[in-house]
Order: C-alpha cells, then structure tokens, then sequence
C-alpha cells in the first residue's frame, strides 16, 4: 500500500481513490484510528499510517475487487442472460434509454471491464506533486514552494 | 452490509413468483417446457431442465443451469434483435 504513504498530498478522507472503498469505509478507519478525515496524510504519524495500511490490507479493494466484479460479469455472460448480453455490447443493462447518452455503459461496459481509471488518477496525482517538487528545487519559485506546500 | 439490495425487487412475504409448470413431468421425460411465462422465478427445481421460452415471435431454447437460478425464464430469450444496416429493402 505505497500509494497512501507516497500520496503526501492526500488528505485521509480521500483514501477513496482506492478502488472499492467508500466514503463510509474511510469514515470507519478514521475513527477508528482516531483522527479527523480531513488531516492530510503527512500529518499523521508513522503509527497511524501503518494502522491505515493493516486496515486497507483486510479489506477487498483494488485488484482484488476488481476480479470479483469481472467474475459476476463472467458469470452473467456464461449463462446467457440479457444483462451478460448487455454487458458485451457495451450497452445500458438496466433498461437506461440507448437512444442518446448511455455514456457510462459504452465506457464501461466490456465483457473484460477496466473499471473507474482510479489507478491511473491517483499515480497521476503522486507524479503532479513529484513533478512540482522538482520545478521548485530549481529556485525560481523558491518563495513558491512552501506556499504550495500549504495548499496540498 | 446492503441486505435490503436484494430484497428491493419484491416483499419477502410474497414468496418468489411461481407460476404452475410441469416440472415433474418435463424432468422424467426430458422433454422441453413450451411457454410464455417469462416473468417466472427459476427455481433450484428447475435445474436441467430444457425451456422454450416466448420472445414475442419465436420460442428460444435453453437448458437451466445452476447459475441461473433466481432469475427469471425471460432473461435468457431476449426480445430485440441488433439493428443491421442493409441497403436494399428486398432482403
């Protein structure tokens, strides 16, 4: 779980950029552990941050969840059943109207589904700040740098 | 966590929706079920056994699974056909 020691930008409450965790699941780690959702990570200390990985660790996210959704999906493709069906013409399974929109259905729906791109944000997110880090070691924003520290 | 999810479609007490098959017979004789009863519940008897189920112009034919149980017979005979452009009408 490098993600949450790495992504110093986040606050605790966004932990939900994990795959499969909900905003409820944040709150109950939270007070669990004892601090607000609204510190930022580098806040917490060393024990709280492994409190936070052992947490996550029992918990189904990422690829772990991400198999289980595809597996369901198999499952419903396997049988022959019009939400399978559905599913592999990347279209609404619920009886949305196709007519227009159906916008989410067409990029997720996939016999093979991805899932919401959190991966992808979150490294995304990690690699912003990194860069940034960088930019203002070189010293033209020197003043800069704990100004935007501050806002992150 | 969510248990009421699965329990939104219809009331406990209602019981699955049942509709009078010949389950019994259709199992000994192997012979396929014929009808347009889509909006029945399959239940874990019906398992191996072969439907023809109604889509509103043909009947489909399928054999219960395991898997399938809990839906109903009208989910594996689907009513629409995918729109295929063609470009005459004398087809």
């Amino acid at each position: 779980m490098a993600i949450t020691i790495n992504g110093k930008a986040f606050r605790a409450k966004e932990l939900v950029t994990f795959y499969g965790l909900t905003h409820h699941d944040v709150s109950k780690i939270c007070s669990k552990l004892g601090f607000y959702p609204a510190m930022r990570v580098h806040q917490l200390n060393e024990q709280q941050i492994l409190g936070i990985t052992k947490e996550l660790a029992d918990l189904t996210i990422e690829a772990d969840k991400r198999a289980i959704i595809r597996a369901n999906i198999a499952l419903k493709r396997s049988t022959g059943s019009y939400a399978g069906m559905r599913h592999a013409l990347g279209l609404p399974v619920r009886g949305q109207r196709t007519k227009t929109n159906a916008k989410t259905a067409r990029r997720l729906n996939r016999i093979e589904r991805r899932g919401f791109a959190t991966d992808a944000r979150a490294a995304q997110g990690v690699n912003a700040i990194e860069q940034l880090n960088q930019h203002l070691q070189g010293g033209v924003f020197g003043g800069f740098k704990n100004f935007v520290k501050a806002l992150f | 966590m969510r248990l009421t999810q699965a329990l939104l479609s219809r009331s406990v007490w209602k019981g699955p929706h049942i509709v009078p098959l010949p389950i019994g017979q259709a199992l000994k004789t192997g012979s396929p079920i014929r009808t347009n009863a889509r909006s029945c519940t399959i239940l874990p008897q019906f398992v191996g056994v072969k439907f023809q189920v109604h889509n509103g112009k043909e009947y489909v034919a399928f054999e219960v699974t395991e898997d399938m149980v809990g839906s109903k017979l009208g989910e594996f005979s689907p009513t629409r056909k995918r729109f295929s452009y063609t470009q005459t009408k004398n087809k």
